[in-house]
């Protein structure tokens, strides 16, 4: 641990700190434009130079690149070293193009800020200025070259830690120029990082470009709710309109970075046709009238059928208060307990996650970056949840191993082996792998259950070639320190991921410690199976409103429609419904359906809590408070000449306060009004007694439970190694980065990127079915046409059909059965073509 | 307090003589042409840099001068002014909308020093009173002149170098744009 001395200030740092984070560490911020702590020091800018008075190392040097030692003496304010920063940023200016007043940067800008502490404010040079081209970076870059100081922060990031390879530095001398090889849209989805890391305004955020300065915006930290991982941002909102986020750093979750997904797609928050009316039959209604009038209907009701007539559906993107509330209404009013998944196998999968998951088992991102060998399994992470597939560049960066058990044609930023194994035989081609493991590191530590475990588990999958791939896999398994299992839940079903589970403790009672991560579909998907303990899933709700045991039905933030594999029974069965409430912030085609209708807040207005996939709680801010945005209001012109009430400013409340009335009105009363959601938990709630007791830190507060040792290791039942009959296709919906998920597929932006769908198959497939690359597919389903174009490839397993989620597709292609034969496809393609089954059962 | 005992003993005469010269500066005033300017009968010409209602200025060739930098929004010390910023064709950044609260304004002039295009500047027009606070709150079309005030000449796009349409390395002290897929010297 060096110990030094700067600016006469004593401190003790661990080895390796480098004497710019040691200042940092004493509140000293040494000016700095290349250095940046994830990615490191190259020294490039000379901005952070130092005077070392004492010590190993002696007279001016680069603070960034020098390590703490001991008996350091540095100063910060040696003459020569400010004098030296002074000429630098001079230097660093003399091609500036001085159009700050148009530079969205101004006003949070690195570059304004050190110009101005070097103590300038006059331009000495008078001589011409070197310019640049600009280059169309896509919708969600603004590219702006004459700014860049050659600090090569950008490529270091994009290159090197995110591993893209389509931006980067040309040109030599002092034409150097950081850009792509010609215009076109970034192919990072991690681009937008580059406009918070660049220390200009060369890389601007395009969606929100001149629309607000910095210090004009409403801030506050937000989670971003378009994946289970809960990254941190910080949203801003200008004139009731949220326009622009950035990442904000929490070591435990993403680190310094986001994704384009989560940084861009805040903008179902602004739609225009946001509902934000209350309805009563069709017709506009006060809140509170209809509030009431809901409260009325749900007493008639539960008088003439029983409470139990009443149900509830909440969602994976509720806040946790929100789903607290509904747990809590539901139960005091002897409704039926609350489900959050409309679709039956995300429901298990959750379930079997946080049964599962336990401190011994649970990795966080951090921990994924430190592995030295990780097996992917069911997950396509820069479709599933993007900032995953940073997480694991970075341990290959550090040599880590990395395998991928995937159907689909994953692309990764980094080197790692695909195996590619059908939907079906995913379970078993897992068991396999880490048999293989175990048994070669020796099952010596191994109790009886454990070997009778291992013994149970399939030692072969049909395919030769995989079963090699698998058995050299499990070898490096064997032989690595730090593995971790990496298991998705968006195309696997609930035995997956207790699978995953077992095998996970089996390495770790043998020689291999093993860590487990998890993706969840959704949010706050770890709070709903928190509490959706002792609820039966939706498609069973369903049959009971077909039956008329149900009549009533609370949509809380959630669209059935959205992915509901059977729309014509969904559509019936609703329609038989006395009475369907929706509260939600979506203009969801549930929204429309309502008897009665409650306009519902978005994060960003309301606040809230949301369980990401590690169990970790985390905490959500209020940005701004809501209201039309004013340039809905006022048509792009100047604001309405009113004066209060502003028109549009009201506000909507949140699905908390909203249940909460509804509770008050229904006469189920919470201890007190103003209670903590936190008093109305169940008991067996992880975490419930921190909660009470004080709120939780910033960073977030880890809910997992330790599960006993006794529950361990389940035996595998039964596990599938093959899909349908040979002739047949699996068709698996799968996700895309963007322009599949509920709430960003809004975003224009992010539609624009998600081009058209297409739909894969293997090339052995398309041989068959005699289909071929480029061709338009057109399924007819119902009457409505589902048309996409089709994609061949061998880097995927065969018999598969693989069709994205996309917002393009529309609701036909929900109906897509889950088998459709490959004689069928062909079939299929005219216009003529006969209609798909449509037997889809879910339990 | 210490009393100078000799010099009180001329005190009435020093009094009276007082009195004589204020008498005297009385009549004489008296029959002098008044210096009072009546107002609003005469309305005296102030110099430029006096500091009353705003105007948002024009370049040479017509453009609107604000670039809607919210710089004089941010500097305001009574938050009197506020403008939505937005893209023209071609690039310009202009204020879709721009509205002072006269109401508010104290007149400090800190937004006309803080703006960087001499496009927002007070001028001697200090006359408006008006019976209805909104009719104090000015919008853009209010604003606007078609003149370029004080330093009419000044065009900032001609000097910032952001391309609006002409070309980069084309305004003041610019090179030619670097070529960037050439390496040579
Ligand atoms: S574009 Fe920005 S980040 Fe990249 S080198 Fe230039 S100033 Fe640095
Ligand atoms: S990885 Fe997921 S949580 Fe993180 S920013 Fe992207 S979409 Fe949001
Ligand atoms: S003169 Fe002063 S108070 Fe008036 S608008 Fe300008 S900065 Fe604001
Ligand atoms: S400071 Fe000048 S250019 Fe900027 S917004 Fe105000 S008037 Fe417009
Ligand atoms: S920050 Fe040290 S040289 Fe750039």
């Amino acid at each position: 641990m060096p110990y030094l001395i700067i600016d006469n200030r004593h401190i003790q740092v661990p080895r390796g700190t480098t004497v710019i984070d040691a200042a940092e560490r004493l509140g000293i911020m040494i000016p700095r434009f290349c250095y940046l702590k994830v990615l490191g020091a190259v020294g490039a800018c000379r901005m952070c130079a130092v005077m070392f008075e004492a010590g190993p190392v002696k007279g001016l040097q680069m603070s960034c690149m020098v390590q703490a030692a001991d008996g350091m003496r540095v100063s910060t304010t040696h003459p020569e070293a400010v004098a030296f920063r002074r000429q630098i940023i001079e230097w660093l200016m003399i091609n500036h193009p001085h159009d700050c007043p148009v530079c969205d940067e101004g006003g949070h800008c690195l570059l304004q800020d050190e110009t101005i502490s070097g103590g300038h404010s006059r331009r000495r040079y008078t001589g011409a200025k070197r310019t640049y081209p600009d280059q169309d970076l896509g919708p969600l870059v603004q590219h702006e070259m004459n700014r860049c100081i050659q600090c090569y922060r950008c490529v270091r990031f994009y290159q090197e830690y995110a591993g893209y390879r389509d931006l980067g530095v040309m040109g030599i001398a002092s034409r150097i120029y950081y850009g792509r090889f010609s215009d076109g849209a970034l192919e990072s989805p991690f681009s937008g990082n580059l406009i918070d890391i660049c220390p200009t305004g060369v890389y601007t955020d395009r969606p929100s470009r001149f629309l607000a300065r910095r210090w004009d915006l409403q801030r506050a930290d937000s989670i971003c709710l378009h994946c289970s991982l809960g990254c941190n941002t910080v949203a801003g909102a200008h004139y009731r309109a949220v326009i622009r986020q950035e990442s904000r750093e929490n070591v435990r979750v993403n680190g310094s970075f986001i994704c384009d997904r989560g940084r861009y797609g805040h903008a179902y928050a602004n739609l225009a046709e946001r509902p934000r009316q209350s309805r009563l039959d069709g017709e506009p209604a006060g809140w509170r009238e209809a509030a009431r009038e809901a409260a009325a209907r749900l007493k008639r009701i539960a008088a003439a059928a029983g409470h139990s007539a009443i149900a509830v559906l909440g969602s994976a993107r509720n806040s946790l208060e929100t789903q607290i509330m509904l747990r809590y209404l539901s139960h005091h009013a002897q409704w039926r307990p609350p489900r959050f998944f409309v679709n039956g196998s995300e429901a298990r999968s959750t379930a079997a996650v946080v049964a599962r998951l336990d401190s011994r088992l649970a990795a966080g991102l951090p921990d994924l970056e430190e592995a030295d060998f990780l097996l992917a399994v069911g997950v396509d992470p820069v479709n599933d949840a993007p900032m995953l597939a940073l997480a694991m560049r970075q341990a290959a960066r550090k040599g880590a191993k990395i395998v991928v058990l995937d159907p689909r044609p994953v692309e990764l930023p980094f080197a790692f082996d695909l195996l590619s194994a059908g939907l079906g035989d995913l379970p078993a081609a897992l068991a396999v792998l880490v048999k293989t493991a175990v048994s070669q590191a020796g099952t010596d530590g191994c109790e009886a259950q454990e070997k009778a475990f291992l013994a149970a588990l399939p030692g072969r999958v049909p395919d030769e070639k995989l079963q090699g791939q698998l058995g050299q896999a499990g070898g490096w398994l064997a032989a690595s320190r730090r593995p971790a299992i990496i298991c998705g839940s968006a195309i696997a079903g609930p035995e997956l991921a207790g699978l995953a589970a077992d095998l996970a403790l089996l390495l770790q009672t043998g020689k291999t410690p093993s860590r487990l991560f998890y993706l969840l579909p959704g949010p706050n998907a770890f709070g709903a199976g928190l509490l959706q303990r002792g609820s039966r899933y939706f498609p069973s709700l369903l049959q009971d409103i077909e039956k008329g045991g149900v009549r009533a039905l609370l949509v809380v933030e959630n669209d059935p429609f959205f992915r509901y594999p059977d729309q014509d029974r969904l559509h019936s069965a609703l329609g038989k419904l006395e009475l369907l409430m929706v509260l939600d912030y979506l203009p969801s085609r549930a929204a429309r359906a309502a008897h009665i209708f409650l306009p519902g807040a978005t994060v960003f207005e309301a606040g809230g809590s949301f369980i990401n996939n590690c169990g970790l709680l985390q905490y959500a801010a209020p940005v701004h408070e809501g209201g039309i945005p004013l340039a809905q209001v006022s048509g792009g012109s100047h604001p309405p000449r009113a004066h209060a009430p502003a028109p549009g400013s009201e506000k909507c409340p949140s699905a908390y306060e909203a249940l909460l009335f509804l509770a008050n009105e229904l006469a189920i009363r919470p201890p007190t009004m103003d209670a903590s959601p936190w008093s109305l938990l169940p008991e067996d709630f992880p975490g419930q007694a921190e909660l009470l007791a004080h709120p939780y830190p910033t960073d977030g507060l880890q809910l997992l439970p330790r599960l006993s040792e006794a529950e361990s290791l389940q035996t595998p039942v039964n596990l599938p190694t093959s899909g349908p009959a040979a002739g047949a296709l699996t068709v698996l919906r799968v996700e895309q980065t963007f322009g599949s998920e509920e709430l960003s597929c809004y975003a224009e932006p992010l539609r624009q990127l998600a081009g058209p769908p297409l739909a894969l198959l293997h090339g052995a497939d398309a041989d068959r079915a005699g289909v071929r690359d480029g061709e338009q597919l057109c399924f007819e389903i119902g009457g409505e046409k589902v048309e996409l174009a089709l994609q061949v490839t061998n880097r995927m397993a065969p018999g598969q059909l693989i069709i994205p989620h996309h917002y393009a597709l529309g609701r036909a292609a929900c109906r897509l059965p889950a088998v459709v034969a490959q004689a069928e496809l062909r079939g299929l393609t005219g216009q003529d073509s006969p209609d798909l089954p449509q037997a889809i059962t879910e339990s | 307090m210490k009393v100078d005992k000799d010099k009180d003993e001329g005190g009435i005469i020093n009094g009276l003589l007082g009195l004589a010269a204020s008498y005297r500066v009385t009549l004489t005033q008296l029959f002098r042409k008044p210096l009072t300017e009546s107002y609003p009968e005469y309305k005296r010409p102030l110099p430029a840099r006096s500091r009353a209602r705003i105007i948002l200025t024009r370049d040479k060739a017509g453009g609107e001068r604000c670039v809607a930098c919210y710089l004089c929004s941010g500097v305001c010390p009574v938050s009197c002014i506020s403008m939505q910023s937005a893209e023209r064709e071609g690039g310009r950044r202009y204020a879709a909308w721009f509205r002072i609260n006269f109401a508010r304004c104290i007149y400090c002039g800190l937004c006309e020093e803080a703006c960087p295009t001499l496009a927002i500047q007070l001028t001697p027009d200090f006359e408006h009173s008006c019976r209805h606070p909104l009719d104090f709150v000015a919008e853009k079309e209010d604003l606007l002149v078609d003149h370029g005030g004080k330093d009419g000449d000044y065009d900032f796009y001609h000097y910032a170098g952001v391309d609006c349409g002409e070309g980069k390395g084309t305004h003041e002290a610019e090179l030619p744009p670097v070529d960037i897929k050439s390496n040579l010297p």
